[in-house]
């Protein structure tokens, strides 16, 4: 059975994007579903809060997009990671693991 | 790297925001489908799995805005969108906008071109290196008023201080130059040799001048200014032939100074002071001082230092009296020159901030006016999801289009403005040529618009979005006529205008009726027909080249009768009214005749008898100018033939002198000694009594006068007066080639009396000018909400008061300001507050035979104006929704 969905944290989007785009370049429904599966079903993100994250990093130079074909032939717009994304990527991680540990030990549950 | 990304996606959202929102789409809907045909895969039929990929989606257009909100630059974004709808909203109603527009632009552009002009003349650095550390030092006498320098006392100044690098005098005047390309009356300023070390400047051609060039009897030299070396000496590299004659005597030029440097104000020349020898004298005050100060030095430490100087010359000189000074005084030089034209500029800074007020306020109420019929338009966007926060920024968008359009025009007003103004302004307000509109001004007016914006659309924005919003939905949407509570504020607004208006009235009305009465005043002399002219030879001291400078003016004076339509020749030192200075004062002594003073050292004792001595200007004149300005001789005579230069010396006294010198006696035949103003120790006999003149403006009482015979006590400068019935024209041709026949050297000044007469008024009458000026463009918006109200059938009898009651109220002002005629107008603004408190039980029968003071005149006619509501614009207003 797959656990109930969890709203995001703040600032995981982001991340769970770029983790999600190392794998290769993907369209939007390819890097929902991705996270979707990366997370085993944890978290489930929404047109409306991807559309407007993709954009803003695509803005950030974090990512890059172009029009390409999907798997059904069909025109869809495809991200992929930047240099200067995989480096965000790299700084978030070690700033998710702190975190992460930290509130672990705080809670007590390591 | 990133910023480079940033920037390009910034760009591209602000100028390819068409494709940029077409890829959007094209994203979402291919994402929609690819949802679909994932459904169709799960085994979904068609239709459902649209449907449900669209909720899962959860709506395109909610998906777009959320990106969009987003993106870089959406600020900008929606602020041009805010003022395109604006834009349209402004343009939906023409008749309000450019009320508004009008209203703004007047104000923004009064306030902004007089505040040009008090930053040019008090607020802008005086053009010399570190010019704040320049400073005047003044003597004070023991009425505690300000006095130039004697020589002595400057000498001591310069020498015991610890407080300046550099400390000179100077002063100034109007001589005749030539060796030039022609002749000409020219401004000198005698300097002491540390003169531009103070100003920080050196000559740009040639040397400054040294310590020797200063010394008595040494070679003479001259500085020129930029602008003289250009025109008059023709632009020479080599400046050792370069000669000029000044004042009859031949200066060699050893420099130029830079170009703009002109101080004091029009000065061309400058040369090294008492090359003849200093005035020993303590209370001979000749000259300004100007220093600069030393690095470290603060004013208040100058002061105390110039003081004790002050104080220990006081305690020591053997010239007491009240014409020793008593203490000194450091002040910096730009306040010393503008000093006395701050208080008329912030008054006049005052008014047009008022104006600024009262048109905000007739703003505001228009602004009210607009926003609550849009109560639906607001009801609707706030029923569709505009947080208040968004409202309030549409009418803050509003407000600065309005108010950035009213300042635009209002600067581009200015800008005329400003050149009426200097074409206004008195002769006498300093530094008027550093008036313009400058980028300070600029930045002024921008930040003024910025205000009035923030201000007027921060005050609708609050009064229209407080309260539930959406009622106006509710209500049927038929655009009301204002609340209860808008009506209330809109009350408010017409009383602080009124208040506002009736502030700049008063002002007004005192400034007018202070003209009318300075006007009024019998200045004790003609001013019409009459030719001025003056001429000045070369300074002499010599006996006998002073008398034959008096035949000189002897023979001019008759070849100027022989000019066909003058009918009279005079000449005097001093005309009365003039700029340029006015007529020495000082003390004479009471004499008899067989007192024959020999030194005038032996006056120092006869000064200590306080009945001994009186105080009078010093007037050096001929019979003719008494007939030419018609100034009535009271008893005795003027003087005549009998009067030659080995005749015994006479003089003329004026009536007041009479008065008050000799009270219940006859002056006539009385001796005095006044020799310590020319150097000419003979006793002077009084055979006549004259009227008196106001010489030193309207508003000045009149001076005692001492009138000596220009004949018997010759002097090198002199104008002379010419009573004609001729063209002035013809009349000064005629003078000019006269002159020229007898001396082709000396240079002439014409002018008629009527213009130095009228030039005395100049700062009067602009003040008056200008604050009438406001008040005769007082916006007439006022009322709107009045309109409306009656056009409700809400108007009540107390509104209908309002005006009669206002002109009830000036009539007693223009009384009020009768008993108060003289009085300043910022004087005059203070007693308002007073006279406010007191207005409270004046009466209707007061108030009848009054009409005739400046100020009721004005207020009626404001008050009328005021009372007459404008239901034609108030209709238009609710139409325009």
């Amino acid at each position: 059975m797959s656990p109930e969905p969890t709203s995001l944290l703040q600032g995981t989007l982001d991340l769970l994007i770029l983790k999600s785009l190392i794998a290769g370049e993907m369209h939007g429904l390819g890097v929902s579903r991705r996270i979707q599966q990366i997370t085993g079903g944890t978290f489930v993100v929404k047109p409306g809060s991807l559309f407007p994250a993709l954009h803003r990093m695509e803005e950030e130079g974090w990512i890059s997009s172009f029009w390409g074909a999907s798997e059904n032939n069909r025109r869809a717009k495809y991200y992929r990671l930047s240099k200067a994304g995989l480096r965000q990527l790299e700084a978030e991680t070690k700033r998710w693991g702190r975190i992460s540990w930290a509130i672990a030990q705080a809670l007590g549950v390591s | 790297m990133p910023l480079f990304v940033k920037a390009r996606s910034f760009l591209r959202n602000l100028f390819l925001s068409r494709r940029v929102e077409i890829d959007l789409d094209q994203e979402v809907h291919a994402h929609l489908e690819m949802m679909a045909e994932e459904n169709i895969r799960a085994g979904m039929q068609p239709n459902d799995a649209l449907r449900a990929a669209r909720v899962e989606l959860g709506g395109i257009d909610q998906v777009k805005v959320q990106v969009r909100e987003q993106r870089l630059g959406n600020w900008l974004h929606s602020v041009l969108f805010d003022c395109r709808y604006g834009i349209r909203q402004l343009r939906k109603n023409p008749g309000p906008t450019a009320v508004i527009v009008f209203t703004l632009a007047l104000a923004i552009g009064a306030t902004t071109a007089i505040f040009s002009v008090v930053y040019g003349v008090l607020l802008r650095p005086l053009p010399y290196t570190d010019s704040n550390r320049i400073m005047a030092v003044f003597e004070v006498n023991a009425e505690g008023r300000w006095a130039h320098l004697a020589d002595p006392n400057f000498d001591d100044f310069r020498d015991q201080n610890r407080s300046f690098q550099a400390i000179a005098k100077y002063s100034e005047y109007v001589v005749s130059v030539s060796g030039a390309s022609q002749p000409s009356r020219t401004t000198v300023a005698p300097v002491s040799p540390d003169f531009l070390k103070v100003f920080g400047i050196q000559p740009i051609l040639g040397r400054d001048f040294t310590a020797d060039d200063a010394k008595k009897g040494a070679g003479r030299t001259v500085l020129v200014s930029y602008g003289y070396w250009r025109q008059d000496l023709g632009s020479p590299q080599d400046l050792s032939q370069a000669h000029l004659k000044i004042d009859g005597a031949v200066y060699s030029v050893i420099g130029v100074l830079p170009a703009g440097f002109r101080f004091p104000a029009d000065v061309d020349l400058w040369l090294p002071a008492d090359l003849d020898g200093e005035n020993p004298s303590r209370t001979a005050h000749n000259y300004y001082a100007a220093g600069r100060l030393r690095d470290g030095v603060t004013v208040e430490l100058a002061n105390r230092d110039i003081s004790a100087i002050a104080r220990r010359i006081h305690d020591t000189s053997s010239e007491q009296g009240d014409y020793l000074l008593k203490d000194g005084i450091v002040v910096s030089l730009q306040n010393s020159i503008t000093g006395k034209a701050r208080p008329p500029l912030l008054v006049l800074l005052g008014a047009v901030g008022f104006l600024l007020l009262v048109a905000c306020a007739n703003v505001a109420n228009l602004l009210l006016a607009q926003a609550s019929v849009r109560e639906r338009e607001l009801a609707i966007r706030s029923a569709l999801g505009a947080a208040r926060g968004r409202l309030i920024r549409q009418f803050l968008t509003e407000a600065f289009l309005l108010s950035l359009a009213g300042g635009g025009l209002g600067v581009l007003g200015a800008f005329w403005g400003v050149a009426g103004l200097l074409g206004l302004a008195p002769q006498n307000l300093p530094r008027l040529d550093s008036v313009s509109i400058s980028v300070p001004v600029l930045l002024f007016a921008f930040l003024l618009s910025t205000a009035v914006a923030a201000g007027l659309g921060a005050f609708t924005a609050a009064r229209v979005t407080s309260g539930d919003l959406r009622k106006g939905l509710v209500e049927g949407g038929r655009g009301q006529a204002g609340s209860q509570g808008s009506q209330r504020v809109g009350r408010v607004i017409v009383a602080a205008q009124i208040a506002i208006t009736l502030v700049l009235v008063v002002g007004a009305g005192l400034l007018g009726r202070s003209l009318m009465k300075v006007l009024e005043v019998n200045p004790g002399f003609r001013v019409d027909k009459i030719v001025t002219m003056d001429v000045s030879l070369p300074w002499v001291d010599d006996p006998k080249a002073k008398a034959s400078q008096a035949i000189f003016f002897s023979n001019l004076i008759d070849r100027l009768k022989q000019i066909p339509g003058v009918r009279k020749v005079g000449a005097t030192s001093g005309l009365p009214m003039n700029q340029d200075g006015g007529l020495p004062d000082g003390m004479f002594l009471l004499m008899t005749q067989n007192e024959i003073p020999r030194t005038t050292d032996g006056f120092g004792a006869l000064f200590q008898q306080k009945e001994r001595i009186g105080n009078a200007d010093f007037c050096v004149a001929t019979d003719g100018y008494f007939q030419v300005l018609g100034i009535p001789l009271i008893r005795g005579r003027i003087f005549d033939e009998r009067d030659g230069a080995n005749s015994p010396h006479v003089a003329v006294i004026s009536e007041s002198l009479a008065r008050d010198r000799w009270p219940n006696q006859e002056p006539i035949g009385h001796t005095i000694e006044f020799g310590n103003m020319d150097g000419d120790l003979r006793l002077l006999t009084i055979v006549g009594i004259v009227g008196d003149t106001h010489e030193y403006g309207l508003d000045a009482p009149p001076r005692p006068t001492v009138y000596v015979n220009l004949f018997q006590r010759p002097r090198a400068a002199v104008t002379l007066t010419m009573l004609s019935d001729a063209d002035t024209r013809m009349v000064t041709s005629a003078a000019r080639g006269i002159l020229q026949d007898l001396n082709p050297e000396i240079p002439a000044r014409f002018r008629t009396f009527s213009q130095v007469y009228s030039a005395s008024l100049g700062s009067r009458r602009f003040n008056v000018i200008l604050i009438g000026f406001f008040l005769f463009r007082q916006p007439p918006h006022a009322r709107d909400w009045r309109a409306r109200r009656s056009r409700r059938g809400l108007r009540r009898r107390s509104e209908d008061d309002i005006g009669p009651g206002i002109a009830h109220y000036f009539y007693w002002c223009g009384d009020w300001d009768c008993r108060f005629a003289g009085t300043d107008a910022h004087r005059g603004v203070a007693a308002l507050w007073r006279h406010c408190h007191r207005s409270a039980d004046f009466r209707r029968s007061d108030t009848a035979p009054r009409w005739r003071s400046a100020a009721g005149l004005f207020h009626s006619g404001a008050a009328r104006h005021e009372s007459r509501p404008n239901g034609r614009l108030a209709l238009r207003i609710e139409r325009g929704f």
